[in-house]
């Protein structure tokens, strides 16, 4: 239907003292309200203002024919000067139809909404605190049931030792050993110099050059050997493991493994933890030998031969002393490959998902390896061993 | 294997993905998931397959309960978006990885393995690619590979999560024939999972609706794009024309203007947001009509249909912001000789009312 001008609507404003009335009558929108909302409100200012207070105006619908958002805005802009002034206002006969759009119209709810007090964006201290504690949980948690996965998944494998997947073993084993032995060699040869030189510095003055073999030997064999090893490992292996699984769950490989009916536990990270147990202490021994050897050639230059400084080491270092440093870096080959496998299978999605794996497995790898470096050597310290 | 889902919710942290969905994918079936991204329908798929836990509700697989199996138990092949093959296998290692790495007493010998992996190449029409390696295969390919690998393990049931969202739209439209023809051939109950509804109209039996955590509606292709239940399943399927407004007995208000309706339940007075096709529109220059004013903005004829843009009008001829779709034949246009730039009546022939959720803005 075109716009439509032959509706009509009257407003008829009766008043009495405090008491008025208001009947409407017709099609009341947009086009029928435009002289009657001034007129009607210029006689609802004039009354009001001429009796104040406890004011009294209804106004009766029962002649309406149609009402839009118009007229009910009309009705609300009345309600309004109303209350404005202290009075009241009452509505007559409204058709049943309308009344959803009266409520649907509630002006001051809908544009100015009570703000939800218990909802706030900024956290405070505690709360950070809490969720801290809340998520350190969780991952406590997770690496808990990780702990006892693995160990599960060991049982397993000594129990049918022929299914594990050896040829992943050997990679992986080739991969985070022997190709690790350049970087290994280089820094434990460093090692060995800096530690030979800095103690003949000070050992020298009390004429006791010859003491540095037993203070270098003793320090690489039960500590610094195994330790650099891990901290090397931590940052090639550990970063490699959860970047390698870590872009297989993302790009769901994992999820398709575990429909496939296959544990990637068993299939992804019990290779990689076997790898790590072998590696670790091979490549912690091997750096050993090449610190010892690097701090004999160092004490050439202060005249000590090396028949000498190896009668001096084969002295100080017992069995126990070399079993003590590789048990120390069997637990850290287990930390490292354990650590960098979960990283990997806790990945979220997205490709920085990976990045940021790495990333958490070198770090929390490194500080495990401190840890448990620091309790072994309470351990140690008691025990004698 | 018949599937069947029991009120299962699931939330992560404040995000509700599935609201208490229950849902019944008889045996033998292929039914598709449909909904806008973000709508839980993934989160269902891997609910089904053991991938997520529920945080209530249960998963019936065969009228057994099966929400504490694990994955492996439970006999799914999934297939993954962006394919999930082993990148370091060659194709053929890939299909045959499932069936080599059973334990050894379920584990077939190799020759059947063989034979069963030549047999599933053949089934996805690649044979001749058993020897490649993933990297070396088209998008297309690599799907039908991963797709013959899920069928491997001889699933109850097969879910597939968007299988063909990461391919170009030609490969799409061939994939999801082959995949309608491949089902038909081997008659697993198969889920599939998608946002496009050509997609899912096309190749399902059954197409369930989910929007924001909820079952919309469940129904066969016609039934849900004939009549659908609400006005998410109307305005997600299809284009279509909406007209807000306010139902008066046999009509409905839209702004100064009427429109008649084929009844509806909503109570009268309340507001209301009217559907129509654009093929469920005509054109009417009559000033008498029941219809929205509106602008012709432009014509598109093409083969046999034309396509008619038009802007809405307000009381004082000027354009408002609502955009109108209407779809004739070419003869309709000829003989109602509107052109570019006329004023005229949207008249609907069949208009759907739904009453209006949202707040009065």
């Amino acid at each position: 239907m075109p716009i439509n001008d032959n509706h009509n609507a009257l407003a008829d404003w009766q008043s009495e003292g405090v008491r008025a009335t208001l009947k409407l009558t017709g099609h009341f929108n947009a086009h029928t309200l435009g002289g009657l909302w001034s007129t009607t409100r210029n006689d609802q200012t004039v009354w009001l203002s001429s009796n104040g207070a406890s004011c009294q105006l209804s106004i009766d619908l029962a002649q309406v024919s149609y009402l839009d958002g118009a007229g009910i805005a009309f009705i609300i802009d009345l309600k309004h000067a109303q209350e404005a002034a202290g009075g009241s206002l009452t509505l007559l006969n409204l058709d049943k139809r309308y009344e959803p759009l009266i409520n649907q119209y509630q002006p001051v709810k809908n544009l100015f909404p009570t703000d939800e007090s218990d909802h706030h964006d900024s956290t405070n201290l505690i709360e950070r605190v809490g969720k801290g504690m809340y998520e350190l949980a969780e991952d406590a948690k997770l690496q808990t049931v990780f702990v006892g996965q693995i160990a599960s998944s060991i049982g397993w494998a000594i129990r049918y030792p022929r299914q594990v997947r050896w040829n992943d073993f050997i990679n992986v084993a080739v991969e985070a050993g022997v190709a690790a032995l350049p970087i290994v060699s280089l820094v434990a040869f460093l090692i060995g110099v800096i530690l030979a030189f800095q103690s003949a510095i000070g050992l020298k003055q009390f004429g006791a050059e010859t003491f540095v073999a037993n203070l270098v030997s003793l320090s690489i064999f039960r500590e610094l050997g195994p330790l650099m090893t891990a901290i090397l490992l931590a940052g090639r292996s550990s970063a490699a493991f959860a970047a390698e699984i870590g872009t297989m769950t993302v790009n769901n490989e994992v999820d398709a493994l575990v429909t496939g009916g296959i544990d990637p536990i068993r299939f992804l990270v019990l290779p990689r933890m076997l790898a790590g147990l072998l590696v670790a202490p091979i490549l912690s021994l091997f750096s050993d030998l090449i610190g010892v050897f690097a701090a004999s050639l160092t004490m050439l230059a202060y005249q000590i031969p090396f028949v000498t400084f190896y009668e001096a080491v084969l002295k100080t270092i017992h069995v126990n002393d070399i079993m003590s440093g590789l048990t120390k870096s069997l637990l850290f080959g287990l930390i490292i490959a354990g650590v960098g496998c979960l990283r990997g299978m806790q990945t979220g999605t997205g490709a920085a998902a990976v990045g940021l794996s790495a990333t958490r497995a070198v770090v929390s790898s490194l500080i495990l390896i401190v840890v448990v470096d620091g309790l072994f050597a309470y351990i140690s310290y008691k025990t004698g061993f | 294997m018949s599937i069947q889902v029991n009120s299962i919710y699931k939330s992560f942290g404040d995000f509700k993905a599935l609201d208490n969905v229950s849902l019944e994918f008889p045996t033998g079936k292929l039914v598709a998931l449909l909904g806008p991204s973000g709508c839980g329908k993934t989160t269902l798929l891997r609910i089904i397959a053991g991938l997520e836990t529920a945080d209530s509700g249960q998963v019936i697989l065969d009228g057994q309960d099966a929400s504490d199996r694990h994955v492996r138990e439970r006999q799914v092949g999934f297939v993954f978006q962006h394919y999930a093959l082993f990148k370091h296998m060659t194709v053929f290692e890939n299909v045959a990885f499932g069936l080599r790495v059973k334990p050894r007493r379920e584990r077939p010998s190799e020759a059947v393995i063989k034979k069963k992996v030549h047999d599933l190449l053949a089934l996805v029409q690649l044979d001749w690619l058993a020897d490649r390696f993933p990297s070396q295969l088209s998008g297309g390919q690599r799907q039908r590979i991963a797709l013959a690998r899920a069928l491997a393990v001889e699933p109850k049931v097969l879910l597939l999560d968007e299988p063909f969202g990461a391919l170009d739209a030609k490969v799409r439209k061939e994939l999801r024939r082959w995949l309608r023809r491949l089902h038909d051939e081997i008659h697993v109950t198969s889920i599939f999972v998608t946002h496009d509804q050509e997609e899912a109209l096309e190749v399902a039996d059954e197409v369930v609706l989910m929007n924001q955590g909820k079952v919309e509606q469940v129904g066969t292709p016609d039934q849900v794009y004939d009549k659908p239940a609400t006005p998410f399943v109307y305005s997600f399927l299809g284009s279509v024309n909406l007209f807000h407004g306010r139902v008066d007995g046999e009509v409905v208000h839209v702004g100064p203007h009427q429109l008649v309706h084929g009844g509806s339940t909503v109570a009268d007075g309340s507001s209301v947001v009217a559907f129509a096709r654009p093929h469920e529109l005509t054109i009417s220059k009559d000033p008498e009509s029941l219809g929205v004013y509106a602008v012709i903005e432009r014509v598109l004829t093409f083969g046999a249909t034309s396509r008619i843009e038009l802007i809405g009008l307000d009381i004082n001829e000027e354009k408002t912001s609502q955009n109108y779709e209407v779809e004739l034949t070419r003869l309709e246009v000829a003989s109602l000789n509107v052109a570019e730039g006329d004023h005229v009546y949207l008249v609907p022939k069949k208009l759907s009312v739904f009453e209006h959720k949202g707040t009065a803005a």
